[in-house]
């Protein structure tokens, strides 16, 4: 190991009050300097470094996909082919990249330059097809300019390219400096009133601001729409350990591509949310942990992190008050899992990301053992508005029980997919429209993310996107990922697809995720090939029911609800895929 | 919060603390629970323990339900028999859970469960890759074809002997246990404790020397004390009678061991019907060793060691007491020795 680099990780390490809680890092660390690839030598350093069990690091290190334990091209191609790109021609594109390097996905070209992969969702469903090449991202990827990036690459350059996706803003809050020429500055942000609702907090006492964030109604916009506030207010009272605020930026649900806007430009609405929110649950100390193929919005953060704490915006006397909070930005390393609050709490502390069994719950005992509030970034970076403005003004936005704004990320069959600021409650017909309209003729809507039930182009023509009405229609809000289709789309490779993407993605730990999800997905996989039986589908359905509710942390719902919605609703196209004769109803 | 809670019907009490599945089990109230064991505690990962409880949505797990005071639960009602019934043949649904010549076979929790829910053959087949079978170990053999991913050997390894050698490497379906690294066993920091094999629910870890030795109920069990040191784990001997034979050893979950024992405790189980064990007093004479009686065996050593002791004095004796006998040997050996010969040159091997 490099001796800097070896320093690094001592250093890492000393700052946690446990030195594995390094690990996840160090791997990357180590991995980074050492060619893309750890050996079995650089995993006996770290082990021996952090004092961690051997066992341990091999798990921990064949758990994420961005850490390589096989020896991978100078460039790693890696196309996304989850649902929003595939609506977009990326199984195209992945064949023509094929063609052009002459290997398969999976292979490695003869002269060590190129490794193909296929991935999962890398959270850019509105700028797909989108290629990741090492840490860098090429979005909106079409087969001309891949070749152009080849060219680029085979000269050993790697292309600067900026791809600007579509956006709107009804609200003007969460995206109000979207468009702002570099709009990550503090002085821009400053300049824009920004930092102020900090003062303020600063004046109140932090249980006024935990009840003007309850009396704001603000949910959780992370997917699940628990309000924040009572989430803050489950904090035990009294405690003396101290209490952790940790920022999910583990976007990885696919269509989703809503809280990167807010990282990407606007770090310090996010910092700044955060520095009032420690303020108020007690927090010292806030992790953001940020998909680690964010690479480069992780560097923007933490850009700002120090630019905000040379202000005196974080740090141990904030704006001058006595006040302590400071932020820290760690990168995951490639598991969908980990945007599960407990699972990001063990990737955390440098573990394999699996959920935690609850109780107790991260309030009670989250990161080291210690009171955790785990928010989302969205959620978060709502608070600035809601201490400024007050809870009125924000309880004011949208509709009663559903309030604020909402980023909502259109992709798939839409003229323009991107990510649009609205109210809640606004109409689905009205954010399609901003979208650009439907491409072709509309099938079907995922309204809140791949783990929602699909909705047919009947059943969401008057839908308005809150919490409440999706419920009401069968479906969630969830993140706010919306996937369009049109009628050119068959629903069972939909499924297909879907399925494919849980089993990649269970973490493994209980039996209905693991095995439910693999055996779901090679029935689908056998009536999608022509080969399947309606016992095949009468099974899929009866899996659906006896996973949904009993696993250990909600991913089973997250594969068994839009399965079984896709069964049940277009029951027509699965069975229209059985072999004559085997349709037994 | 002590109080009573109701399982199927019938209130029993419990202590603050517990959960509803070892207050099912304390009253011999059967809930298939596969990855669950006292020592590593609820994981929540099988999913087969759930039960019903009265005023509650959902099916929670019983392994991490804290009971308490006028809980109304149901440990068979037909919606958690179903799910559990998926579960377990999900379980099934890929691997080899044959037992026909599984080592396992009669004291298996997943063999128990199937054989509960009346599952004859698996509802669904996954089709995976070929898995390996670590068989390098000198004593333990690792058929991961037979792993249902409980995670117990895991936990027991890491955190009850603490030898930190197993990790549950990859994710998802493709979940396997490694060894450090990735190596096989014997090539690890394995030390062959055995604490594995003894906490498998299933035969994914067997003792290799007991493969087709015997099965479950065509041994007897002895309990006893180990003889190796002075520790005095408790453990018990499974015994083919009819051959006279030791055919493997388990730890008994009391004081002081808690079913933990060393490689040799649990491993080196031959001595007793060893052809080369002494079974009579031997005398050199004439450079051969000839069998003889135990007074000519004792007179000759007592003789022997007074005038050794007269000749060059009591400090030329010292006695070495062993692991492998009794305290009361011991201690007649300490004594004899001091009071006896007169010397404090006394030892033992477990000192250490």
């Amino acid at each position: 190991m490099k001796p800097d680099v070896r320093a690094q990780i001592l250093d890492l390490a000393a700052t946690y009050p446990t030195p594995q809680a390094a690990l996840l890092s160090a791997l990357q660390m180590v991995q980074e300097a050492e060619g893309g690839r750890l050996t079995t030598e650089d995993l006996s350093d770290v082990a021996r470094l952090l004092d961690v069990p051997l066992g341990t690091v091999y798990a921990t290190v064949s758990y994420y996909t961005m850490l390589n334990l096989e020896p991978v091209g100078k460039y790693h191609l890696q196309l996304d082919t989850n649902i929003s790109a595939k609506l977009v021609g990326a199984l195209d594109l992945l064949a023509h990249i094929e063609q052009a390097l002459g290997i398969s996905a999976g292979e490695t070209t003869p002269d060590g330059l190129f490794t193909l992969s296929t991935v999962e969702d890398l959270g850019a469903c509105g700028t797909c097809p989108v290629l990741q090449v090492n840490d860098r991202y090429y979005e909106k990827m079409t087969a001309e300019r891949f070749d152009e990036l080849l060219t680029s690459l085979k000269q050993g350059v790697m292309p600067d390219w900026k791809t600007e996706g579509n956006w709107g803003t009804e609200c003007n809050i969460l995206l109000a400096r979207r468009g702002k020429p570099d709009s990550t500055a503090l002085a821009g942000y400053v300049a824009d009133g920004g930092y102020q609702a900090l003062e303020k907090a600063l004046t109140l006492s932090p249980a006024e601001i935990v009840q003007m964030v309850k009396d704001s109604g603000l949910r959780g916009r992370g997917g699940a729409g628990f309000p924040a506030g009572v989430k803050w207010s489950f904090l035990p009272k009294g405690s003396t350990k101290p209490v952790y605020l940790v920022c999910n930026a583990d976007e990885g649900e696919p269509g989703t591509f809503k809280d990167r806007q807010i990282m990407e430009f606007d770090p310090h609405l996010l910092l700044e949310g955060m520095a009032v929110s420690g303020y108020a649950v007690g927090a010292k100390q806030g992790y953001i942990y940020i998909r680690g193929e964010f690479a480069w919005i992780a560097d923007i953060l933490e850009r700002a992190v120090a630019e905000a704490r040379e202000a005196g915006k974080l740090g141990n006397n904030i704006l001058g008050r006595g006040v302590e909070f400071d932020v820290r930005v760690v990168r995951g390393a490639g598991a969908y899992v980990c945007g599960e609050e407990t699972a990001l709490i063990e990737s955390l502390e440098g573990k394999r990301g699996n959920p935690r069994l609850r109780p107790p719950y991260p309030a009670a005992s989250g990161v080291f053992g210690c009171p955790t509030i785990v928010n989302n970034v969205e959620t978060l970076a709502c608070v600035p508005y809601i201490v400024l403005e007050g809870a009125e003004a924000f309880s004011q936005i949208g509709t009663p029980n559903n309030t604020g704004p909402k980023l909502f990320g259109v992709s798939g069959h839409v003229n323009k997919p991107g990510v649009y600021e609205f109210p809640l409650g606004v109409p689905l017909a009205k954010i399609l429209e901003a979208a650009g309209g439907v491409v072709g003729n509309l099938k079907a809507v995922i309204v809140g993310g791949l783990s929602t039930q699909i909705l047919t182009a009947d059943e969401c023509r008057d839908l308005t996107m809150d919490y409440d009405t999706c419920a009401e229609y069968g479906t969630g809000l969830g993140s706010g990922g919306i996937i369009v289709m049109n009628d050119t789309v068959e629903i069972p490779e939909i499924a297909l697809r879907t399925i494919e993407f849980y089993a990649h993605e269970s973490c493994g730990q209980c039996t209905p995720c693991r095995q439910g999800s693999t055996t779901i997905k090679q029935m689908l996989k056998r009536v999608v090939d022509g080969k399947g039986s309606s016992e095949d589908l009468e099974n899929v359905l009866q899996l659906c029911k006896t996973i949904m509710g009993n696993t250990l942390c909600p991913m089973g719902d997250a594969f068994s609800m839009p399965i079984e919605a896709m069964l049940l609703k277009y029951r027509a196209e699965f069975d229209s895929l059985l072999p004559d004769g085997s349709l037994v109803r | 919060m002590s109080g009573h809670l109701t399982l199927d019907g019938v209130a029993y009490p419990f202590q603050s603390g517990q959960t509803v599945l070892e207050v099912a089990r304390e009253n011999g109230i059967k809930i298939p629970a596969l990855c669950y064991h006292r020592k590593t505690g609820p994981a929540g990962r099988c999913r087969v323990c759930i039960v019903e409880v009265e005023g509650q949505a959902g099916l929670p797990t019983s392994c991490n339900l804290e009971a308490k005071d006028g809980m109304v639960v149901y440990t068979n009602t037909e919606a958690v028999l179903e799910v559990r019934r998926s579960v377990v043949n999900l379980l099934l649904a890929n691997g080899e859970h044959n037992c026909l010549s599984c080592e396992q076979n009669g004291r298996c929790e997943l063999q128990d469960a199937a054989y509960d829910l009346g599952i004859e053959i698996p509802a669904f087949t996954i089709i995976g890759p070929e898995v390996e079978i670590d068989d390098s170990s000198e004593m333990i053999v690792n058929d991961r074809r037979k792993c249902i991913q409980c995670g117990i050997c895991v936990a027991a390894c890491n955190n009850v002997v603490v030898n930190e050698v197993l990790g549950m490497g990859q994710r998802g379906f493709d979940s396997r246990i490694v060894c450090d690294l990735d190596v096989p066993m014997a090539e690890s920091t394995c030390v062959q404790c055995g604490e594995c094999v003894q906490l498998c629910p299933v035969g994914a870890f067997i003792e290799k020397k007991a493969i087709g030795q015997g099965r479950s109920w065509e041994l007897e069990t002895v309990d006893t004390t180990c003889p190796y040191c002075g520790v005095g784990c408790q453990l018990t001997l499974h015994v083919d009678t009819n051959a006279n034979r030791i055919v493997r050893v388990t730890g008994r979950e009391v004081v002081p061991n808690d079913g933990m024992l060393c490689v040799k405790g649990r491993f080196g189980y031959e001595f007793p019907s060893s052809p080369n064990r002494l079974t009579q007093p031997l005398i050199r004479k004439n450079g051969e060793l000839e069998p003889v009686s135990w007074e000519e065996a004792l007179d000759f050593t007592a003789e022997r060691i007074k005038k050794i002791v007269e000749e060059h004095g009591p400090d030329v004796f010292s006695a070495f007491g062993s692991g492998r006998t009794t305290n009361e040997s011991n201690y007649a050996i300490s004594k004899f020795t001091r009071a006896v010969i007169k010397t404090n040159n006394v030892d033992h091997c477990a000192r250490t």
